[in-house]
């Protein structure tokens, strides 16, 4: 496929659609950092930064939607552009998404109690690690328009998925222990959770780079 | 699946070359057009799509340098056989040009022309009954049954278009072909024509030449690009504009090269 449009214009307006999506990607990968730095090391002050992080992300979502509506309407995209203007439209509500899911987390930051199994935090870490990583791979896939990439991370989110069990798992164990920690299991439980949900709709944004370079969606 | 059991080719293009003189126009088009659909053909300006179009009613026959080989089957016969009435075959095989062309006389007259010369009304009434059903196919009965016998210039351009089309299917052809039939007209206009497309190819089969991507997307089922006098890519339309398997029909739908 040739690279250029005889309208350089609309070049340009996809070009600015793929960056706007890239930055929208890195700071999700960031804000996704915080987030469980902050749980982790009980930084309440993190917080406020991390909501207005995620506050931007919503921005760039609204912004790439806005600009995905100008190509449609000015550009009629057809083949290659049509599924670029539609995956890329669906990949930026995954991504605003997963910042929803990490301001989530954020906000349930609790003190550690005393008789917290370091192993369980450890593997909470872990967990956050996890999807932090398929997150950076979901973004080259995205960059590189890797379908390879996509396929593989959509298979390690199976890994995912098992570290979150497991992890729900101990909580429940030691959330049935002691009742006194309620608040804070429950809140480790929903931080879990919601680890496992970004690992899902990062799946989902390798699943449309598939789709916007195949042209068809992965077997599941 | 079940869908493409069910259809069937109408019209089928064996190795079509077509010569201007010594230059070849097209180069051994394979192709089958299938009954009651619409078959979009497209490609950038002088590809050969209107040449093949014209291939299908013989109109080339008309032009003394232009030389065809191969064979076109219309219901499983050749219509390049040399003992082949193209007058018949043109009954059979009607047509739609750019420009809306009617004759400068009336309403009425325009669409009786055609089934007088063929001796298809037995009678007036017959005739009339004639007259009316083709307008109403065309969907411009409504607009024009109170002054069938003004002048068919005097209508709007989009009339004209479906006075043409009335024209065409007055004689009961059994396939249209269409010349880039909306280039000439408004959007409003085109939009009536492509609505119109639509009822006709319960009836009709139907083919259209367009340099209009989204409105061969939007008409027809079937699309076939033409890139300098060859048949790149023939498929459904819903595939060739979601995910065509060709690189330069991707890269002309998309506006990468024309």
């Amino acid at each position: 496929m040739s690279d250029e449009h005889i309208v350089k214009s609309y070049d340009e307006e996809l070009q600015h659609l793929n960056d706007s999506l890239v930055q929208m990607g890195s700071l999700t990968e960031k804000l996704l950092h915080d987030s469980m730095n902050a749980i982790t090391t009980v930084d309440k002050d993190a917080v406020s930064k991390i909501v207005e992080s995620d506050a931007k992300i919503n921005k760039f979502r609204s912004s790439i939607d806005q600009h995905i509506m100008t190509i449609l309407v000015k550009r009629s995209p057809v083949a290659i552009d049509l599924r670029y203007a539609i995956s890329t439209l669906k990949i930026s509500q995954d991504l605003e998404r997963i910042g929803d899911l990490a301001k989530g987390n954020a906000k349930k930051i609790l003190p550690l109690p005393d008789d917290l199994p370091p192993e369980m935090l450890k593997r909470i870490e872990s967990l956050g690690e996890m999807v932090q990583t398929q997150l950076k791979s979901t973004l080259d896939c995205f960059i590189e328009k890797s379908v390879q990439k996509s396929l593989d991370t959509i298979k390690r989110d199976e890994q995912v998925n098992d570290l979150a069990t497991a992890s729900i798992k101990e909580v429940l164990e030691f959330l049935s222990k002691d009742k006194k920690n309620l608040d804070f299991a429950t809140n480790l439980l929903f931080v879990c959770k919601n680890l496992e949900r970004a690992g899902d709709h990062l799946s989902r944004i390798c699943q449309n780079v598939h789709y916007l370079i195949e042209g068809d969606y992965p077997e599941k | 699946m079940e869908l493409e059991n069910k259809r069937e080719a109408k019209v089928i293009s064996k190795n079509i070359d077509v010569f201007y003189g010594d230059k070849q126009a097209l180069f051994g088009i394979d192709l089958e057009i299938y009954k009651n659909e619409v078959t979009a053909l497209i490609g950038p300006s002088g590809c050969g799509k209107s040449t093949f179009l014209r291939c299908i009613n013989r109109m080339n026959d008309v032009i003394d340098i232009c030389k065809i080989t191969g064979e076109i089957e219309i219901d499983n016969f050749n219509i390049y056989k040399p003992d082949v009435d193209v007058v018949r075959l043109r009954e059979k095989v009607g047509m739609v040009f750019q420009k809306p062309n009617p004759f400068p006389k009336s309403i009425y007259d325009n669409i009786a022309y055609g089934p007088s010369i063929h001796g298809i009304a037995k009678d007036k009434n017959e005739m009339d009954q004639i007259v009316e059903t083709s307008l109403q196919k065309a969907a411009l009965w409504n607009e024009v049954k109170d002054r069938l016998n003004e002048p068919g210039t005097g209508l709007s351009g989009g009339q004209q278009q479906r006075l043409c089309i009335a024209r065409a299917i007055s004689i009961n052809p059994e396939i249209i072909l269409m010349d880039e039939p909306c280039s000439a007209l408004d959007p409003i206009a085109t939009a009536k024509i492509e609505e119109l497309i639509d009822s006709l190819k319960s009836s009709f089969t139907i083919v259209i030449v367009t340099h209009s991507m989204s409105q061969a997307a939007r008409v027809s089922q079937r699309t076939g690009f033409f890139h300098l006098g060859k048949l790149i890519e023939m498929g459904e339309t819903e595939k060739i504009f979601k995910n065509p398997n060709n690189t330069m029909t991707q890269d002309y739908i998309t506006g990468r090269f024309g």
